[in-house]
């Protein structure tokens, strides 16, 4: 089956069985290995991609779901080839550790800060509890989110002052 | 895609991102060399290898925890089309067994299934949804034996045998320490506290499961990429249990996606070897699913441990007596050291002068037990620490200052009769927690509590030794090179799953050779590249290959320094100077590029290694040399204090811990970040230990296979967490740090349970504190107007 | 392989089923593709419903608010209408599962699983909720308590699917309360749960109750013995203790892996006391802590 839809930015068109999972396409077809598969059940979050936006678990979704949605994965994460601000603050603040669950982990932040641009600790806890690490005890992670929330706030500031 | 017929071998990594243009100081928070890679999702782990013409390959497993094997039969499986092959243990030409120490587990069962993960049959197909099929198609006869379902049970007379070959019965491994007069002296204390703990097998729940990737080259050698924490032993294991020769096997260990011991030793390596020696040089990928990962992998062993600690009316310990006992599944696996870590940690951090400790791995057909982050220290550190507060309360005295009373300080003998001559820094730790404001406001805390809300605080001391004990080489051997494009390329024998090792070579070896990140290359451990250096595990891997690691670098920086001088003649070495990118001469001003001086190098002096071995304990401890062989004592320790403050919702019997605070010494710390890093990870393992986790087994049989219902923390199960450290100069070590991988780990459960009953005035004895046995101490407080804690 | 077809109405839906009469319709997937791993179903056909925009949104309609079967649970939290009307939905919706499952999970979807721990479920019975019944022929109303036959069993016939749960915006009421106790804060299954929405007079008696439990039965447990133990009291830590009794007579657990009968049955009782939170005292005493 012919499915078309947009891969980070880039309108693709793949010939795949419509019932094999998102996960398995993306890895397996496209070689994007970057998003991670760890339980197949929807209980940890290492598959998160972003569709239109919003974050999925791509374990969850089969190919005939992607027609004509606008599909981000980590590799197309990184904005003109500079790290996205979600993924610097990972990298300087040490969020990262074996980083197999970092993939799902920044676009699951990514979502939780379009909905909620300066969030509270708490807000970000629960806005990434349904992503398993197994390494890191959350915190630094949180820390790092934190810290774009805050570049955020403040640079929305200073864009005012601009003016 | 990628891995037609080139070489495998992970990429050098050598764009660090956001650390390019940073000097690489030792101290400081640099960001890791690593998480560039992975935060863009071009690191490419073991799971990540796929490649053209790929072969499936997939595991029927027994089912059953106990069977004697009859007949397995193939034909109908081989027949579907799409598969390759099915392989059975006829298929393996070597010695079919594994181990690390006793190598009893087979790669496929030949004469008798022993749990139920065992692996009966193997399959090679087109697809992984074939070699699915493939596998119902497969019959397997058995038939089927009494299984030995519990430690006690198993050491009866009659029990039924696990492995008819081990001389001991199902006792894989005792082992005994004595110190003073024990019998004597629990007469002569003034309090003594008995207390039965036990403490569940755990999954260590990495978010990469067990995978490879295998091929035989066209040269015939096996080429196999893994997620491991062992690559140079996995090679010699895989060798023996295939029938090959060590030096025709490869072993590629990429950044793994967590291991914590689980990965300690081998999991899909030797199938994964046979399937590609019958996949007629195609390549060949296996990756266990999280429920095979959960019923196949290895465990932390389930204790039973009966306590009896005495002390004079100052609170002086005078006493201990200690029964330990593990279930260590089926296969030796690390059962055997796990216990005799266990056993030299009985005691924990205290001065005892009387110390009775007995120790058993038994063997039973439930899930292996194996490696797991704490390793024996985790369960014996939960018992003793609640039996400090047990005996603190009944001392009446305050838990904190009975464990300073008691708290090894330099120059002690330890309770495993261990002289101390190293760093020993538990007392600072101690202190500085007396000094902290949870501990010092708790009393103001508690009786804040809300309603239907029960407060408390509990505290733990914490020691673990570091490397493999007095007997088996713990050994590091480093590499260094100047590539002839003038880059430093370090390469790295030790496994970094995650704890930052990798990094942290980058740091030491581009500090010592004054160069940037964007001059340095890191090669993660590949047997044909870097050398044997050890495990990934036992909190080693920076002190042991970071002693390796430093001289290596200075003989290369001289060798750099003298060759530089003399293509100026220079008066010296000591004239020139190492910058980034470049040798100065500093008394003329000028410079040679690193790729320019490497042209005047000869490929052998371009590469420095150093060997270094830890040192290791001399005392002439009482236990057997069987024990000692197992890696009875230690001579390095680490040590921290930690406190958790819970509150304990009596509807309910859930128990939130709202902070935690630890303070650790692990010596000097070469980058701030990491060391957090392990001391937070370590701590939510913790948590989850504590309260949460556990493998439940029902005849054998995994209950619990799955995420849904192995229970880890998520962000919003883990609370603020304080780390501080107490930074004792460590004179053996790298820079003077010691290990600070697995301590944080054993903290957790002791101090939520010495909080727990704090709050509840009464302590349950029996970990994960699920809500309901916290409910039902509550409610038998509650009957009993107290009871005793 | 499978087909996997995409309607975006729901008369293509219809026309599918013609021609393909075995396909199994899923929205969010939650549930649906786990079970599919686990080998527990093997359709020969998919149906993704998460296409059709007749099946999504929330709106008032009349004295009721009608919420479409695929509207995911996240668009049941933000909802304004919700938070204002139906609290206690949002509050179960905000402890089911984990952001990228309520991204994807839908309310018809928690309904159709008729799971014993489904999180919505405990506030759909005390609000009363009707499920909407579609098939090609015709649409009806049925109670959720009527719907719901038993675990995974729902009063459905073949080609008919969920469109939309209703809710009657009266009686209003002004406590709404949801507790659920899992083995952990987040993407927990409900060991056991409890809705509450209540009525207190100025003087602090209970005018009117209604009470489920979640996860203590093979359904949702409601009582009317609870509810008329609490109406005409005062909202009492006395009044709730009295009414315990007939909780745990009420509910009728099973041991699984994550807590034993027992356990369940003492927690649904206590559950309830925790609504002693709401009495007047409590509110002077504790103002602006809730």
């Amino acid at each position: 089956m012919k499915i078309s839809f947009v891969l980070n930015g880039e309108p693709v068109e793949i010939d795949t069985q419509p019932d094999r999972r998102v996960v398995d396409v993306l890895r397996e077809e496209l070689g994007l290995t970057g998003t991670k598969e760890s339980c197949g059940s929807g209980d940890c979050g290492a598959c998160t991609i972003l569709v239109d936006g919003e974050s999925r678990l791509s374990c969850l979704m089969l190919a005939a779901q992607l027609q004509a949605r606008e599909i981000h994965t980590i590799e197309g994460f990184e904005q003109l080839g500079r790290l996205h601000p979600i993924q610097e603050a990972f990298v300087e603040i040490g969020a990262v550790q074996c980083g197999f669950c970092t993939p799902g982990m920044t676009l699951a932040a990514a979502d939780l800060l379009n909905r909620i641009p300066t969030p509270t600790r708490d807000e970000i806890r629960a806005g990434l509890a349904g992503n398993l690490c197994r390494c890191t005890g959350y915190q630094k992670i949180v820390d790092a989110v934190e810290s774009v929330a805050a570049r955020g706030r403040h640079e929305a500031h200073s864009t005012e002052e601009d003016r | 895609m990628k891995n037609e017929k080139h070489d495998p071998a992970t990429e050098d990594r050598s764009d660090f991102g956001p650390l390019k243009g940073r000097s690489l100081e030792i101290g400081i928070s640099l960001p890791r060399a690593d998480a560039y890679g992975k935060v863009t999702g071009r690191e490419r782990y073991a799971a990540d290898y796929y490649g053209s013409d790929l072969v499936w390959a997939a595991v029927k497993r027994a089912g059953v925890p106990h069977a004697r094997l009859k007949s397995i039969a193939t034909e109908t499986a081989t027949a579907l089309p799409g598969v390759l092959g099915v392989l059975t243990y006829a298929d393996v030409s070597g010695s079919n067994r594994q181990g690390v120490v006793r190598k009893d587990q087979p790669v496929l069962v030949n004469d008798k299934v022993r749990h139920a993960g065992d692996a009966v049959a193997l399959v090679l197909a087109e697809t992984r949804e074939t070699a699915r099929k493939a596998m119902d198609l497969i019959t397997v006869d058995l038939e089927v034996l009494t299984p030995v379902l519990d430690q006690e049970d198993a050491l009866l007379d009659g029990a039924p045998l696990v492995n008819e070959d081990h001389a001991d019965g199902n006792t894989l491994l005792k082992g005994e320490f004595r110190q003073g007069d024990p019998l004597a002296a629990a007469e002569a204390c003034d309090v003594v506290v008995e207390a039965v703990f036990e403490t569940p097998r755990v999954e260590h729940a990495y978010l990469e499961t067990e995978v490879g990737w295998a091929q035989v080259s066209d040269s015939g050698n096996l080429v196999i990429v893994v997620s491991t924490q062992t690559p140079f032993r996995d090679r010699m294991e895989v060798a023996e249990a295939l029938g090959l020769e060590a030096n025709n096997i490869r072993i590629i260990a990429p950044y793994a996606g967590g291991a914590f011991g689980g990965k300690d030793g081998v999991t899909v390596q030797s199938l994964l070897g046979l399937a590609a020696m019958h996949a007629r040089g195609r390549p060949v990928k296996m990756w266990w699913d999280r429920e095979e990962s959960i019923i196949a992998g290895t465990k932390r062993h389930a204790s039973k441990m009966h306590y009896r600690v005495g002390a004079k009316s100052d609170g002086t310990l005078h006493f201990l007596d200690a029964g330990l006992s593990f279930d260590t599944g089926p296969y030796d696996h690390l059962g055997g050291v796990v216990m005799t870590l266990a056993l030299e940690h009985g005691g924990s951090c205290y001065r005892i002068p009387n110390v009775g400790l007995r120790g058993r791995a038994v063997y039973t057909n439930n899930p292996i037990g194996g490696a797991f982050r704490g390793f024996g220290v985790a369960q014996v550190t939960g018992a003793m620490e609640q039996m400090m507060d047990l005996l603190a309360s009944r001392l009446d005295m305050d838990p904190l200052a009975l464990r300073l009373k008691n708290a090894v300080r330099r120059g002690d003998k330890n309770a495993a009769g261990v002289t101390l001559v190293h760093s020993t820094g538990l007392v600072e730790c101690l202190e500085r927690v007396s000094r902290h404001p949870m501990w010092t406001g708790r009393s103001l805390w508690k009786q804040s509590a809300g309603p239907f809300t029960r407060r408390g605080v509990g505290i733990a001391a914490l020691m673990h030794g570091s490397g493999y004990g007095p007997l088996v080489p713990d050994v590091a051997n480093a590499k260094v090179e100047l590539t002839p494009e003038g880059t430093i390329r370090i390469y790295s024998g030790v496994v970094d799953m995650g704890q930052g090792n990798a990094a942290t070579n980058l740091q030491i070896a581009g500090s010592i050779l004054g160069q940037r990140a964007e001059q340095m290359e890191l090669v993660q451990p590949d047997t044909d590249r870097t050398l044997p250096s050890g495990s990934a595990s036992a909190s080693r891997c920076t002190y042991t290959f970071g002693n390796a690691l430093i001289p290596a670098a200075k003989s290369l920086k001289l060798r750099m320094l003298q060759r530089a001088a003399d293509l100026v003649m220079a008066r010296g070495p000591e004239e020139m100077a190492l910058i980034p990118g470049r040798v100065r001469n500093m008394a003329t001003g000028t410079d040679i590029p690193l790729a320019r001086l490497a042209q005047f190098m000869d490929a052998s002096e371009r590469i420095a290694t150093h060997r270094f071995r830890a040192p290791t304990a001399k005392d002439p401890v009482a236990v057997d040399e069987q024990i000692r062989l197992h890696g009875f004592p230690h001579t390095l320790y680490s040590y921290a204090a930690h406190v958790a403050c819970v509150e304990v919702d009596e509807l309910t019997g859930r128990v939130d811990v709202t902070r935690y605070l630890a303070v650790s010494d692990c010596g000097k710390i070469i980058n701030p970040q990491i060391y957090e890093q392990q001391v937070q990870g370590g701590i939510a393992q913790g948590i989850g230990y504590a309260l949460s986790e556990e493998i439940v087994v029902d005849q054998g049989i995994i209950k619990t296979p799955d995420l849904s219902t192995f229970i880890i923390p998520t962000a919003v199960d883990v609370p603020p967490m304080e780390s501080h450290a107490v930074e004792i100069h460590e004179d053996t070590g790298p820079y003077g740090l010691k290990g600070v991988g697995e301590i944080a780990t054993n903290g957790p459960l002791p101090a939520i349970a010495n909080a727990v009953a704090d709050a509840c005035g009464v302590r349950v004895f029996t970990n994960p504190l699920t809500p309901e046995r916290v409910l039902e101490a509550l409610s038998r407080a509650h009957s009993h107007d107290g009871g005793s804690a | 392989m499978r087909n996997v077809h995409l309607p975006e109405t729901i008369d293509e839906l219809w026309n599918i089923w013609e021609h393909d009469p075995e396909a199994v319709v899923y929205a969010g997937g939650t549930d649906l593709l786990v079970m599919l791993r686990k080998g527990m179903v093997n359709p020969s056909s998919l149906i993704c419903l998460e296409r059709i925009g007749e099946l999504k949104g929330i709106r008032a309609e009349g004295e009721e608010i009608v919420i479409g079967a695929c509207t995911t649970h996240t668009t049941i939290l933000m909802n304004s209408l919700i938070r204002k009307h139906v609290p206690v939905l949002a509050e179960a919706v905000k402890v089911l599962g984990s952001p990228p499952i309520r991204h994807m999970g839908t309310i018809g979807g928690n309904i159709v699983n008729a799971s014993p721990a489904g999180d919505t479920l405990p506030p759909l019975y005390v609000l009363d909720a009707r499920v909407e019944i579609l098939s090609r022929e015709q649409s009806r109303l049925v109670p959720i308590k009527e719907f719901i036959l038993g675990p995974g069993q729902v009063d459905m016939r073949r080609h008919e699917i969920v469109g939309g749960v209703r809710l009657p915006a009266s009686p209003q009421y002004a406590i709404h309360h949801f507790e659920k106790v899992g083995r952990r804060k987040a993407l927990a299954c409900s060991v056991a749960g409890m809705a509450a929405v209540l009525n207190i007079s100025d003087a602090g008696i209970v005018e009117r109750a209604r009470i489920a439990w979640g996860s203590v039965g093979p359904t949702v447990v409601t009582s009317p013995a609870v509810d008329a133990a609490l109406e005409g009291r005062p909202l009492s830590e006395a009044t709730l203790k009295t009414a315990i009794p007939l909780v745990e007579n009420a509910v009728s657990p099973i041991s699984d892996i994550r807590a034993s009968a027992q356990y369940r049955k003492t927690v649904s009782g206590n559950l309830l006391r925790r609504l002693c939170r709401y009495s007047h005292s409590a509110h002077t005493t504790r103002a602006g802590h809730k």
